[in-house]
C-alpha cells in the first residue's frame, strides 16, 4: 500500500495501527470500523475482495477486509476484532459490500461471530444442529459425531440489533410463508452442477424468492489446511475449483512464494502461465457444454467435450492428472514439460479455432438461444462489484475486473491481450465473454508457446518451509472469477489461517437479485452462465 | 400396387364359413387388435433404437453397440429391465389417477395409430371424418399427463404437467390449421382417399407454396404436440428434472415413454399420409420405366419409408436445438403459426377455387 | 416488416445450426470402445495410476526405509514396518523395510512421497483399473 494512501486513513481514523508484517494491514477497533468503512466505501473502495474471519486466540476474534477502488486499483487491507471469546459480536458491513453477505455468514458459521444488523444470521455450510464453531482454535471436533437424523429446513432466520443499552437482542424474520409454492432446484439437480440447493418461491413459473443453501459438499479445507505442512496443502487446493486446478494451485504457490520470498524462474512463469490458460480453455469449454445442456442443447454439449478432451489429453501428458493435475509446487513446476507439449499445443490451437465457428454456428447464432439469453438476467455493474462477482460475471456487466490486468503476475505482463469486456450484464453477454475468453487464451498461448525460455523448472527449497510471521494474499484470474489466497503464518511450518477467496460464493451470493421475477427456465439459464463450481464455493 | 383387402376378406370368408357372421366380426376385432399392439410395440422399439443411434450420430458417438450385432438387442433388454422393475407407489399421491395416467396417454396413441392406412387395403379405422377422429383421439392424451402430474403429489409433476397443458392445447390448432389446408385441396377427410388422391402427386408438391408451408407447421406443431425438443418443456429434464412423469417407475414410466415415440411416428405417418402420398409409391409424370420399378416396391415399404424419413427429420431437429421457455413456445403458437396458418389456408382456397394447383 | 424479417432471420439461424449437425452426422465418431480397446490403449508415461516400487531383477528395491514419504503423506496414506538390523561385516546398526503398505483408497497423488524419496525407490504406475469390491483390497504391500 502507498504512504499516500495510509497516511490518509491514519487522519481519518487515527484510531488504526498499522502493522507492517507481511503485507502490512491495519488495525481498526471494533467500534471505530463502521465508520471507517462507509468512510472508505464513500472514497471508492467499492470492491471487498475477500472477508476473513479469524480467530487470534487470545486477542479475541476478528475479520479481515480485502478491499480495493475499482476507480484508483488502490487496495488496503483492514482487520477489526473483539477480544470477547463467549459472544463475539462486530459490526456488518454488508450494506456496503453485499458480498459480505455471505461472507459474513461464514464467518459466523466457523466462528460465531455475530454480525450487527445483519439481515440474515444463519449458518452458510454447516447444519443448523452443528455444535459449536470449528475454525475456533478451541474447537472440539468430538462434539460433532456423525448425525444419522435429517436436517429439519427452517423457514425463518434471525438477524441480531444493538439496543440503546448495549445489549443485543435477537430478531426472527420470515422466509417463506405458509402458503407459499417453494419447491427445492436441488441439491439432486441436474442443472445446479454438483451439490447446491435452492428454494425457489414460485408464483406459476415465475421466481419470488430464491434461498440458497451451500455446504453439501463442504469439507472444511481451511481447517485441514491448519494441520497440513505448505507443500501438503497444495494438493487440497487442485479439489476446490476442479476446473481450475492449475490455477487454485498457481494462487497458493504465489502466496506461499510471496511469504517466503522465493523468486521463481522465467522459464516456471511461462509454463504455469500456459497451463492456467490451458485450464481456462478447458473450463470455459466445459462452461460453453454445460450451458447447452441445461438449455436442453445435447448435441452441442458433446460437441464442447469432445474438444475439451483434447486439452486434457495435452494436461495430462505433462502432468500426468486430467482434473487433479498436481503440478505447480512451491518454487517450480513438478516435472518439465513434456517433449510433446509444444507441438500438441498448437495443434491445439490449429484445431480449436474453426470448432469455435461451428460452437457459434450451432448454438450462439441460433435464434432460440439469443432469445433465451438475451436481456435475460441483468446484473448491473454496480451490483456486480458490490457482489464482488468477478471473472467472466463481472467482465459482462462492464467491470474490468481482470486479475491479470489488474495485478499481473506470472508472464501475464509479456503478453498482449485483450480483457473481453461488455456491458449488458445479461446471460447473453456472460456467455459471448467466455467463448471470446477461449480465443484471448488461445492468442495468449501462441505468443507464449514458441518462447519458454531455458532453464530450471524448480528452485531449490529448504525441506521444511517455514513462513515469515505476518499475513499474505495472492490471487490469480481462475476460470470463473479472481481466486485468492490469504495467509496467515506465525512462523511455523504450517499456516496459523488459510482463507481461499472462493470464486463461486459471489456468484451464489448474486443470483437472488439476478433471479428474482425470472422464470424457472431462466433459472437455470442464469445458473448456467455464472459458471459456478461447487466445490469452489463450499470449499 | 397389391391391394391387402383381398386377404382381409379372404380370411373373412373364412371365419364366415365357419362360424356366424357376428362371432366372425368379433374374432376378427380381436386379431386385429392383437396385430395393432404388436405393430405398436414393435415400432415403439425400433424408435427407440433409432433415436439412440440417430442421436449418437448427430453426438459423435456411436450409440448402444454392446448388446448384439450393432446393439440391436439392447432396447429389448431395456424393455426386459423396465418389465421387471417395481412400480413404485408415492405416498401422498391420488392413487386411483396417478395409476389410470399411463393407460390415458396409451389408450390415446394407440387409439390415433389405428388411423394410419399403412398400405392398400390395410386400414384399421377407415371413415369418412378420419381427419377428426385422429385430431379427437389424440388430444386425450393430455389429459393423461395433467393426471400424471396432478396425482404424483410432486411439485415439478405439476409444473410439467401445466406446461404440456398449455403447450399441447395450443398446438393442436395449428396441426388442425395445417391438415385443414390439406383437406381443402382434397375435399375428403378419409384417410384411404386422401392417399388415393395422391396417385398421380403427392400432395406436398401437388399444393406448392402453401402445401410446403402447412407442411413445415405441421411439423414444427407436431413436434411440439409430442412435447419433444426444442419444445420439451414438460419434461425438460434439466429444469424439471423428469416433469410430469418424475414419480412413475417399471412399466408405468415404460408406458410413457413408449407413448412418447409412438406418438412421433404417429405424428410422422400422418404426415407421411397427408403431404407425402403415405402409401403411394414415387411417380414422376412421363418416366414411365421408372414408375414401373417404383410400383414394385410394395406400399407398406413406401409408407414406413417415408414416416421414418420424417421422424429421422424431426429426431435431426431435435437434436439441433435448445429448447425453448414457456413464454416463447406460446408466443411462437400464436404469434407466428397461428397466423401463418390462417393466412396459408387461405391462400389454399384461392389455390383450390382458382384452380392453380397441379 | 420487421416481423417478417426476425422470421426469415430465425429461420436462417436455425437452418445454420442444422447444417452443423448434418455435417457432424456423417464424420467420424470419436467414442472409444474401452475395453474393447484394451490392447491398444496407450496412457501416457506420467499418467499417475497408483504408486509401485520397482524391482529389479533379483527382487532387490531401493528402498532405504527412512520414512521419508511416510511423513510427507498428507493422508496417512503409506506405513512402514522396518527392522533394525546389524551389518555382520562393519558392525553397524541400520533400518531395514520389512513391510511397506499403501492405501490406494486415501491416495490423494500428490506427489510428495515420490519427491521425498532420496534414492528414487517409489514411482507412479500407469495402471488404472482399480475397482475392487472391498476397501482392504486397495490396501497394497509395495515392497516383495
Amino acid at each position: 500500500m502507498n504512504n499516500n494512501l495510509q497516511a490518509k486513513i491514519t487522519a481519518w481514523e487515527p484510531a488504526a495501527v498499522w502493522s507492517d508484517k507481511g503485507d502490512g494491514m491495519f488495525t481498526v477497533p471494533a467500534e471505530r470500523f463502521r465508520d471507517l468503512a462507509v468512510r472508505l466505501r464513500g472514497e471508492g473502495f467499492d470492491f471487498l475482495r475477500s472477508l476473513t474471519g479469524m480467530d487470534w486466540g487470545e486477542e479475541g476474534f476478528g475479520v479481515v477486509y480485502h478491499l480495493e477502488s475499482t476507480a484508483t486499483g488502490e487496495n488496503v487491507v483492514l482487520r477489526t476484532l473483539t477480544p470477547e471469546r463467549e459472544n463475539p459480536v462486530l459490526p456488518s458491513v454488508c450494506d456496503l459490500w453485499k458480498t459480505a453477505e455471505l461472507n459474513e455468514r461464514e464467518a459466523f458459521d466457523f466462528f460465531g461471530i455475530r454480525f450487527l444488523n445483519h439481515p440474515d444470521m444463519r449458518r452458510l455450510f454447516l447444519r443448523d444442529d452443528w455444535v459449536g464453531y470449528p475454525l475456533r482454535k478451541d474447537y472440539d471436533p468430538s462434539l460433532n459425531p456423525l448425525r444419522m437424523s435429517n436436517e429439519v429446513a427452517k423457514d425463518s432466520t434471525a438477524s441480531f440489533e444493538l439496543m440503546p443499552d448495549g445489549s443485543v437482542i435477537r430478531k426472527r424474520s420470515v422466509l417463506f410463508e405458509e402458503e407459499e409454492y417453494v419447491i427445492n432446484i436441488g441439491p439432486q439437480h441436474p442443472a445446479t452442477h454438483g451439490v447446491l440447493r435452492f428454494r425457489v418461491s414460485l408464483e406459476g413459473e415465475i421466481i419470488r424468492k430464491l434461498d440458497a443453501h451451500c455446504g453439501y459438499i463442504h469439507r472444511g479445507i481451511e481447517k485441514m489446511c491448519e494441520e497440513l505442512t505448505y507443500p501438503q496443502t497444495l494438493a487440497l487446493t487442485d479439489r476446490l475449483d476442479y476446473l481450475g486446478a492449475a490455477q487454485n494451485r498457481h494462487a497458493l504457490c504465489m502466496c506461499i512464494e510471496k511469504g517466503l520470498g522465493v523468486e521463481v524462474p522465467e522459464r516456471v512463469q511461462y509454463i504455469r502461465t500456459i497451463m492456467d490458460e490451458l485450464q481456462r480453455i478447458d473450463s470455459h469449454l466445459l462452461f460453453f457444454s454445460c450451458l447447452c445442456m441445461d438449455m436442453g442443447a445435447l448435441t452441442a454439449f458433446f460437441y464442447g467435450f469432445r474438444d475439451r478432451e483434447k486439452v486434457l489429453d495435452i494436461l495430462e501428458q505433462t502432468t500426468g492428472g486430467r482434473l487433479i493435475q498436481t503440478y505447480n509446487t512451491i518454487g517450480g513446476v513438478q516435472a518439465d514439460i513434456h517433449p510433446d507439449f509444444v507441438r500438441k499445443t498448437k495443434e491445439f490451437i490449429a484445431y480449436m479455432r474453426p470448432k469455435l465457428r461451428e460452437y457459434h454456428e450451432v448454438f450462439t447464432g441460433n435464434i432460440i438461444a439469443q432469445e433465451r439469453l438475451k436481456g435475460t438476467g441483468v446484473l448491473t455493474r454496480e451490483d456486480a462489484v458490490s457482489f464482488g462477482a468477478t471473472g467472466g460475471t463481472g467482465r459482462a456487466s462492464g467491470w474490468a475486473c481482470d486479475v491479470r490486468k489488474r495485478h499481473p503476475y506470472a508472464a501475464y505482463d509479456k503478453v498482449q491481450f485483450d480483457e473481453v469486456l461488455f456491458t449488458e450484464g445479461d446471460c447473453f453477454a456472460r456467455y459471448m465473454v467466455r467463448m471470446r475468453e477461449i480465443e484471448q487464451s488461445l492468442h495468449i498461448i501462441e505468443q507464449l508457446i514458441d518462447n519458454i525460455p531455458e532453464g530450471a523448472c524448480q528452485v531449490k527449497m529448504k525441506p521444511v518451509i517455514r513462513i515469515p510471521e505476518g499475513s499474505y494474499y495472492a490471487a490469480v484470474e481462475g476460470s470463473r472469477g479472481e481466486f485468492g489466497v490469504f495467509l496467515e503464518s506465525r512462523g511455523d511450518k504450517y499456516p496459523y489461517r488459510m482463507k481461499f477467496r472462493s470464486t463461486g460464493l459471489p456468484l451464489v451470493a448474486c443470483l437472488e437479485t439476478i433471479a428474482r421475477g425470472t422464470k424457472i427456465a431462466d433459472l437455470i439459464a442464469i445458473g448456467g452462465t455464472l459458471d459456478y463450481v461447487v466445490p469452489d464455493i463450499d470449499r | 400396387m397389391f391391394d391387402f383387402s383381398i386377404i382381409t376378406s379372404w380370411v373373412h370368408g373364412l371365419l364366415t364359413s365357419w362360424m356366424p357372421e357376428g362371432l366372425a366380426i368379433f374374432l376378427e376385432c380381436v386379431i386385429v387388435g392383437v396385430c395393432l399392439m404388436l405393430l405398436y410395440a414393435v415400432i415403439a422399439i425400433v424408435m427407440i433404437f433409432m433415436e439412440r443411434k440417430v442421436c449418437a450420430a448427430f453426438q459423435c458417438r456411436l450409440g448402444p453397440v454392446r448388446v448384439g450385432p450393432w446393439g440391436t438387442v439392447q432396447v429389448f433388454c431395456d424393455v426386459a429391465k423396465m418389465l421387471t422393475k417395481e412400480i413404485i407407489t408415492i405416498r401422498h399421491s391420488d392413487r386411483f389417477l396417478y395409476n389410470l395416467a399411463p393407460y390415458i396417454v396409451i389408450l390415446a396413441s394407440l387409439m390415433a395409430f389405428a388411423c394410419l392406412p399403412v398400405a392398400r387395403g390395410l386400414e384399421i379405422l377407415d371413415f369418412n371424418v378420419g381427419v377428426f377422429f385422429l385430431m379427437a383421439a389424440s388430444s386425450i392424451g393430455v389429459v393423461g399427463i395433467l393426471l400424471a402430474g396432478w396425482g404424483s403429489n410432486n411439485k415439478y409433476s405439476l409444473i410439467g404437467a401445466m406446461r404440456s397443458g398449455a403447450q399441447m392445447i395450443s398446438y393442436e390448432l395449428s396441426i388442425g390449421l395445417s391438415i385443414l389446408t390439406i383437406v381443402v385441396l382434397t375435399d375428403t377427410m378419409q384417410f384411404s382417399e386422401i392417399v388415393q388422391r395422391q396417385a398421380d402427386g403427392w400432395f406436398l408438391f401437388k399444393g406448392h407454396i402453401p402445401a410446403i408451408v402447412a407442411f413445415v407447421i405441421y411439423l414444427i406443431a407436431g413436434n411440439a404436440e409430442v412435447n419433444r425438443g426444442p419444445f420439451d418443456l414438460p419434461e425438460a429434464e434439466s429444469e424439471l428434472t423428469a416433469g410430469y412423469h418424475t414419480e412413475y417407475s417399471g412399466m408405468h414410466f415404460g408406458l410413457f415413454y413408449v407413448a412418447e415415440f409412438v406418438n412421433l411416428f404417429i405424428i410422422s405417418g400422418v404426415a407421411a399420409t397427408i403431404f407425402l402420398g403415405g402409401w403411394m409409391p414415387l411417380h414422376i409424370p412421363g418416366w414411365e420405366g421408372f414408375n414401373t420399378v417404383m410400383d414394385y416396391i410394395p406400399g407398406f415399404v413406401w409408407f414406413f419409408a417415408k414416416a421414418f424419413f420424417v421422424v429421422w427429420l424431426l429426431m435431426w431437429i431435435k437434436w439441433t436445438f435448445p429448447r425453448l421457455r414457456v413464454d416463447q413456445i406460446l408466443t411462437l403458437e400464436w404469434k407466428y403459426l397461428v397466423p401463418i396458418g390462417l393466412v396459408n389456408l387461405l391462400l389454399m382456397v384461392i389455390v383450390v377455387v382458382f384452380k392453380l394447383h397441379f | 416488416m420487421s416481423y417478417i424479417k426476425g422470421l426469415f432471420q430465425g429461420i436462417g439461424s436455425l437452418a445454420t445450426g442444422l447444417k452443423v449437425t448434418f455435417k457432424e452426422f456423417f464424420t467420424p465418431k470419436v467414442t472409444e470402445q474401452y475395453p474393447e480397446n484394451r490392447a491398444t490403449l496407450q496412457m501416457y508415461d506420467r499418467f499417475c495410476g497408483e504408486l509401485t516400487m520397482p524391482h529389479d531383477a533379483e527382487g532387490h528395491n531401493k528402498c532405504i526405509a527412512c520414512g521419508l514419504c511416510q511423513t510427507n503423506c498428507p493422508n496417512g496414506t503409506i506405513r512402514l514396518t522396518t527392522e533394525t538390523v546389524t551389518d555382520p561385516e562393519t558392525g553397524k546398526t541400520r533400518k531395514r523395510l520389512v513391510r511397506y503398505e499403501y492405501d490406494l483408497g486415501s491416495c490423494m497423488f500428490c506427489h510428495l512421497c515420490v519427491n521425498a524419496c532420496p534414492t528414487g525407490a517409489i514411482r507412479f504406475s500407469t495402471a488404472f483399473e482399480h475397482a475392487v469390491y472391498t476397501r482392504e483390497k486397495l490396501v497394497k504391500q509395495l515392497n516383495r
